[in-house]
């Protein structure tokens, strides 16, 4: 049979790099097909391409045996393409219907016709099983709802073919769960669904076929049936990988962190921090685990000094340092690696050295009298440069000119460099390649047997699984368990980060076990 | 001496009515903008020029009709070319409004002395103003006449214009698409409609509202043209829709609002207040208002971190 998505030959050209160096894609009606790879290999480029946004500089594309050019998302469209990104395109202010039939609107003589769009959605929602609230305004839905309104969108804009872009980066497993039965329901209506993804377990449970990408080239398609995890992570990569570094047990010191029933404001409501208590000791990595948007980003920024504590107090090895400035939480031994490298870790029209000694500079040898000692700054950053393997290796260009990865890889050697008694990490390999998630966890592990006390938090289940000796779970601004690492599996985890407690996510995770 | 019910007499709500008028047209025409992520401060450049032009063509063809078509025709031209500054060339819209308000200024000053040899103020009997409307069922009952009747067209004019733009922005596909450019520009160009092409829209709508508040102020509430003669009332139109909330009735209550601190302060100075005080009231008016709803839609953003 014909293939209703096939690609040919697809090569795109970005001002800095190749990032299509010739890939040929193809789907069949009525598949799910995974395309896997990491940061970078190009999925993004090419399903955008597919999709409209991005044009090839070289390659065909045909549709339904047919070649087409896909001038705009509006072409696309028209062809039965239809595709969910990973930022939702969903104006917050506005109702469900406003922003689903955006652009496509039922209408009598340009006045629209509300009830004529609820009618169809209705439709929509009920045949797929897609349960959302349609004059509902987006900013009251979850992230799985959003979901739900992006995927109803698309199929309202008449999509055959729908692209999925990291569908459960933002899911707890069991919305992943109920999103799996939404793509059944899609491939039993006869749709085709490719779905990006790096998590390999995912992949292999709702795939009917994967292919993988690295560095702009196609690796190889496999049957799922015939996949596994091993398989496929070494054509991602290159090479065998070890992810899962866990290290011996390590030695237990006093507390280092100790946070005693501390509440704040959050971003919105469900953030609120509410009398949240816990200790970090030395040696020691303690996992904050939960989806984002329940607190986690408000507590670090509360730990270090960005955020205003209402109630509560917080001790760093015995001394209080309760809304006190950042800087003066830094100079009390508290390093912190921020969860938006981009945003706040970095200024990227800086050069590499003048952000490896941002946090330094008030100390000697840095600088003297106020003096930045020039010398003294080359030594230092040609060092960490070196031992942390930035690439490139020149530490005098800007940081905008280095990847994702080396990005990150400047604001852990800053931050580890500070040599503090606490490091706080958030979600320290977001968006980085496979072989920096491999180093900078290995980076953790050796500040761990140093003696330091680490603060991860990771929207990552496996990274906070294999890294952390205790695990927070973090629902709605309240920590809703602590629980040693040998006891916690992504089951409990997960019914936890959807505000089960621990005793009773223990129970249910029985209670499966026996059905 | 000094007693309230010298202030607070029926042709104060005349007076009211009266002076929210041009601020009504101005804050609708900021709203339409403003929906499409566009800040229009340029509005009192348009609004000035638009004054002129008015008194222009009504002294020449002794027709207001005439003269509010090429207000409105100035209006237009004046927001095509903010459109031109802010839409083709990128420049932020601010710096764009101050210049298109700088070079009004500047510009109406040189065609006063150009066109009629006259600096500071232009007057003349061949000027024909736009009419006031009297409803004769309402002049049998004193209250009701001196409420309600003997309006100008314009007055009248806005007042219908509110439910027409309430009904273009929250009914229609147009209005849909142009609430989205403001908010979510990316969604409206994924759904296959140009945000710039809504973005020039809305400017040019509002070159026309500009247009119709600057004719108002020329030949309706005066019969004349002095220098600068929007004196602030384009930025009180822009506080007036932040008062608003950027949606066309409750931005009306907020014009009468202004309109009637104009009002008062009139008043006041005709009862021996210096003029000072009473140039000023607007301008406090304004700061008021806009830090109050700058506080209430910060309230808001906290609330509204979506995810």
């Amino acid at each position: 049979m014909e293939p209703i998505v096939k690609m040919t030959g697809i090569v795109k050209q970005f001002p800095n790099v190749l990032a299509l160096k010739g890939v040929d894609f193809s789907v069949e009606k009525g598949e799910v097909h995974s395309l896997v790879g990491e940061n970078g290999a190009g999925k993004s480029t090419l399903m955008n391409i597919l999709y409209g946004v991005l044009q090839p500089d070289l390659g065909e594309i045909y549709v339904r045996g047919q070649k087409q050019v896909i001038h705009s998302v509006r072409d696309a469209m028209h062809l039965g393409i239809g595709m969910v990104h990973q930022e939702f395109m969903l104006a917050p202010s506005m109702t469900v219907v406003e922003n689903i039939i955006l652009g496509f609107e039922p209408n009598r003589r340009s006045v629209v016709d509300y009830d004529a769009a609820a009618e169809k959605i209705r439709a929509l929602s009920e045949e797929y099983g897609l349960a959302i609230r349609p004059e509902s305004r987006i900013i009251d839905n979850s992230v799985g709802e959003a979901q739900r309104v992006e995927i109803i969108k698309a199929l309202y804009r008449g999509a055959e073919v729908l692209i999925l872009d990291e569908p459960t980066a933002v899911l707890t497993p069991q919305e992943t769960e109920d999103l799996f039965k939404v793509i059944r329901s899609l491939k039993e209506h006869g749709k085709t669904v490719i779905f990006i993804s790096h998590k390999l377990q995912e992949v292999l449970a709702i795939s009917d076929r994967i292919t993988v990408m690295r560095d702009g080239r196609v690796q190889g398609t496999l049957l799922a049936s015939e996949a596994t995890k091993e398989k496929i992570a070494t054509l991602m990569v290159g090479r065998e990988v070890f992810l899962n570094i866990k290290a011996p047990e390590g030695k237990r010191g006093g507390v280092v962190l100790d946070v005693q029933g501390v509440s704040a404001r959050g971003r919105r409501r469900l953030s609120d921090l509410k009398n949240v208590s816990f200790q970090v000791h030395a040696g020691e990595i303690l996992g904050i685990a939960g989806v984002d948007g329940n607190g986690q980003s408000e507590l670090v920024e509360v730990l270090t000094g960005l955020r205003r504590v209402d109630q509560g107090d917080i001790f760093v090895s015995g001394t209080k340092i309760t809304n006190l400035p950042p800087g003066e939480i830094r100079e009390r031994g508290v390093s912190h690696i921020p969860e938006d490298r981009n945003r706040s870790g970095l200024c990227a029209e800086l050069t590499v050295a003048e952000n490896l000694v941002a946090t330094k500079l008030k100390r000697p040898p840095l600088s003297k009298n106020g003096v930045i000692r020039g010398q003294a700054v080359r030594e230092l950053a040609s060092r960490l440069v070196e031992e942390y393997d930035i690439r490139p290796g020149d530490y005098r260009i800007p940081t905008r000119n280095l990847s994702g990865g080396n990005r990150q890889k400047v604001v852990v050697a800053r931050e580890v460099s500070e040599d503090a008694q606490l490091l706080i990490a958030a979600h320290p390999t977001r968006g980085v390649d496979i072989g920096s998630i491999e180093f900078i966890r290995s980076i953790l592990i050796a500040q761990r047997e140093e003696g330091k006390a680490i603060l991860l938090v990771s929207a990552d289940l496996e990274e906070v699984l294999s890294l952390s000796d205790r695990i927070a779970v973090m629902y709605e601004g309240r920590i809703v368990g602590i629980l040693p690492a040998s006891e916690a599996n992504e089951q409990v985890l997960g019914l936890m980060m959807a505000g089960g407690e621990y005793a009773k996510a223990q129970g249910e995770e029985e209670k499966v076990v026996e059905a | 001496m000094f007693r309230f019910s010298d202030v607070l007499t029926l042709t104060l709500v005349r007076a009211t009515i009266r002076m929210s008028t041009p601020i009504l047209l101005a804050a609708l025409g900021v709203i339409v903008t403003e929906l499409a992520a566009i800040t229009n401060v340029g509005i009192e450049g348009i609004m000035l020029v638009s004054a002129f032009m008015a008194v222009a063509a009504s002294y020449w063809s002794g027709s207001w009709i005439v003269g509010i078509l090429a207000a409105v025709a100035a209006g237009v031209l004046i927001a095509a070319l903010m459109a031109l500054i802010h839409l083709r060339f990128k420049a932020n819209v601010l710096v764009a409004g101050i210049a298109v308000n700088m070079f009004s200024l500047a510009f109406t000053r040189f065609l006063l002395v150009n066109w009629f040899g006259v600096a500071g103020s232009f007057y003349s009997p061949r000027i024909s103003p736009i009419p006031r409307i009297n409803l004769s069922i309402l002049a049998a009952h004193p209250v009701l006449d001196t409420l309600f009747n003997n309006y100008n067209l314009m007055d009248y004019l806005g007042i219908v214009l509110v439910f027409v733009f309430h009904f273009l922005i929250y009914k229609t596909v147009w209005g849909l698409r142009l609430r989205f450019t403001g908010v979510h520009p990316l969604a409206v160009e994924t759904a296959g409609v140009n945000v710039t092409v809504k973005k020039l829209q809305a400017l040019l709508i509002s070159g026309v509202l500009g247009g119709l508040a600057g004719a108002h102020l020329s030949l309706g509430y005066t019969t004349q043209f002095i220098e600068n003669m929007t004196n602030g009332r384009g930025f009180i139109g822009v506080a007036a829709m932040y008062f608003g909330g950027i949606s066309p009735i409750t931005t009306w209550l907020a014009s009468l609002f202004f309109g009637f601190t104009e009002g008062v302060g009139a008043r006041l100075q005709n009862l021996g207040f210096p003029s000072q005080f009473m140039l000023m009231l607007p301008y406090v008016a304004t700061v008021v208002a806009i830090t109050f709803s700058m506080i209430r839609q910060q309230r808001r953003e906290t609330d509204k971190q979506p995810f």
